[in-house]
């Protein structure tokens, strides 16, 4: 049931809280050294996911095995063995840089002469070495996710666990945070990310769950969940007067149509022939775009709903 | 876990070097705030108000306030820090929800988090036991005793106090464990004046707080009047830290691990 090369295996995954059944029996299995991401809206039940994976929460049925570990047993030797980046910074504001990563790393026994070369490394690793006598609080938000990176890599983990980790930053810092999860995912290391944004998960990850609603709609290369889930090319059309020839008249140019609003999203081969098919029907659309399709239509065919709102 | 073991566990040592850290960024104003307000106090009910009585068997004011003071200062340390503090570190500044994403466990917090008050409350403590020692109101060497009963005491203050900020949703509910329970604790805990005079009901429940023990093992090791019955008070002190000081690790577990 269980591959060799498997880090994370779930069947029938379930958390359910008081209120609410936030994953509802999902079936995943992750590689070593691959990225792997959890795409989906705010309330998918991507952190509740992560949380399972890394100790956090209690499942509340199916089976998880971490590292060939069960959480529900192994917890400590499990969290011994895994990065964690979650959604809040939980940096400590009252310790600097330096000491916010020794403390950590103390936590899994690194001590003394090895926790600060460890510390050093990372901090350059990150670009923050000038801070390194710092408080937290006067890091920039970029920083201190560098430093959340930093601070997960301390016990030089088998997997590296984020939960969103880009929400929040400036498009920059954002940059700065893709470009060092390259390198690390370049490096070998296994990673497994949640996030809303699809340029992330196009970049980053080699496989995508697309989660929704506490369910796994679609797992595949996001290349292939796009091709297979939306199409090559999307033509945004703002057709408020309802002008926009129909499927019937555009030759099967279009593989599928959906309105939001008074934007038609055409799913299409080729946004060239679609738009010259137009111009011979003496349609010429006002307001358009024309695209590739994204992770993003893939969203928006699977659930109706617009990845970030 | 062995319970026992926590408090010798290295994690728990590395939580109270986590707030060794940093309470070593503002201490000597933590110092200050610590010493002064209690020295102002007791500087002016000691000298102030006592210049007008004396306390018929037990002397004057402030010599009867001087150990008792001992136990204000720990009780005032050590809940502070263990309430409001911990409070914080929890909600605010999220330490402890990085210490469990650590192999760190709950049991480790609040081992650590004791160790941290038992730290706190000696060392504050030491500071005022020096101050009434220059007043020459010390009046025996059993009082080289009284760090240790300063951090057992510090323990013993912290573990409702631990608990209370683990379960209360929102700051101002810790208002309530002050003013109602460690108020009535330090009117009745034997501080500022004698407690014979009071009914016997009032002592029950004197009695059944961690402070009147305190109070009167530092009253007993001050004076110099150490008899069997302080060595009772002592061990109240501990087999409560015995009986209680797990109460507080299933609230911590709830929240960090649920």
């Amino acid at each position: 049931m269980c591959a060799q090369n498997t880090v994370v295996y779930a069947r029938s995954l379930t958390k359910r809280y008081a209120e609410v059944e936030a994953v509802r029996g999902i079936d995943f299995a992750i590689h070593a050294g691959e990225c792997y991401g959890f795409l989906g809206v705010n309330g998918a039940g991507k952190t509740s996911t992560m949380k399972m994976i890394y100790c956090r929460v209690a499942r509340t049925a199916g089976e998880l095995l971490v590292l060939g570990m069960d959480p529900a047993r192994d917890a400590s030797r499990i969290k011994q063995r895994l990065g964690v980046v979650a959604q809040e910074n939980a940096l400590d504001p009252e310790l600097n840089v330096e000491e916010n990563l020794l403390l950590y790393a103390s936590f899994f026994g690194i001590t003394g002469n090895g926790a600060r070369d460890r510390a050093r490394e990372l901090l350059d690793l990150l670009a923050i070495s000038a801070k390194s006598k710092a408080l937290v609080r006067e890091l920039s938000g970029g920083m201190k996710r560098r430093l959340v990176i930093a601070r997960a890599l301390v016990n030089r983990p088998d997997i590296l666990v984020l939960d969103e980790p880009t929400t929040g930053l400036d498009p920059q810092a954002r940059l700065l945070v893709w470009e060092t999860l390259t390198r690390l995912i370049n490096s070998g290391l296994t990673l497994l990310l949640t996030t809303h944004y699809m340029e992330e998960a196009a970049r980053l990850c080699g496989r995508v769950a697309v989660i929704d609603e506490g369910r796994i709609l679609a797992e595949a290369p996001p290349a292939q969940l796009v091709t297979q889930y939306a199409a090559e090319d999307v033509l945004e059309i703002v057709d408020a007067d309802g002008r926009l020839p129909a499927d019937t008249q555009l030759d099967g140019l279009v593989a599928r149509r959906e309105r939001h609003g008074d934007t038609v999203y055409l799913y299409n081969a080729d946004n060239r022939v679609l738009l010259h098919r137009m111009a011979a029907l003496g349609f010429d659309p006002p307001r358009h775009v024309a695209r590739r399709a994204t992770l993003e239509d893939v969203f928006l065919n699977m659930t109706g709903r617009e990845l970030v709102e | 876990m062995n319970a026992l073991g926590a408090f010798f566990s290295r994690n728990a040592w590395r939580v109270f070097h986590r707030n060794l850290l940093a309470w070593q960024k503002y201490a000597w104003s933590s110092v200050a705030i610590n010493i002064v307000e209690p020295f102002a106090y007791f500087l002016a009910l000691g000298f102030g108000l006592g210049a007008y009585f004396s306390l018929t068997g037990y002397g004057s004011l402030v010599q009867f306030m001087a150990p008792g003071f001992l136990g204000l200062t720990a009780l005032n340390t050590a809940t502070f820090d263990a309430a409001w503090g911990a409070y914080e570190r929890r909600v605010f500044n999220g330490v402890y929800e990085s210490m469990v994403t650590a192999p760190v466990d709950p049991l480790e917090i609040a081992a650590g988090e004791y160790l941290w008050q038992a730290f706190r409350s000696t060392l504050y403590g030491c500071l005022f036991l020096a101050v009434i020692a220059g007043f020459g109101l010390v009046h025996s060497w059993w009082a080289l005793l009284c760090p240790l009963v300063l951090a057992l005491s510090g323990i013993v203050f912290a573990i409702p106090a631990l608990l209370v900020s683990f379960v209360v949703k929102t700051q101002e509910h810790l208002f309530y464990y002050f003013s109602f329970v460690v108020t009535p604790m330090v009117m009745i805990g034997g501080v500022f004046f004698p407690l014979d005079k009071f009914p016997k009901w009032a002592l029950v429940i004197a009695w059944l707080t961690p402070l009147y023990h305190a109070v009167k093992v530092f009253r007993a090791l001050v004076l110099g009047t150490v008899t069997a019955q302080t060595a009772l008070e002592a061990l109240w002190i501990l087999v409560a830290i015995a009986v209680f000081a797990f109460v507080p690790v299933r609230s911590i577990r709830a929240k960090l691990a649920n």
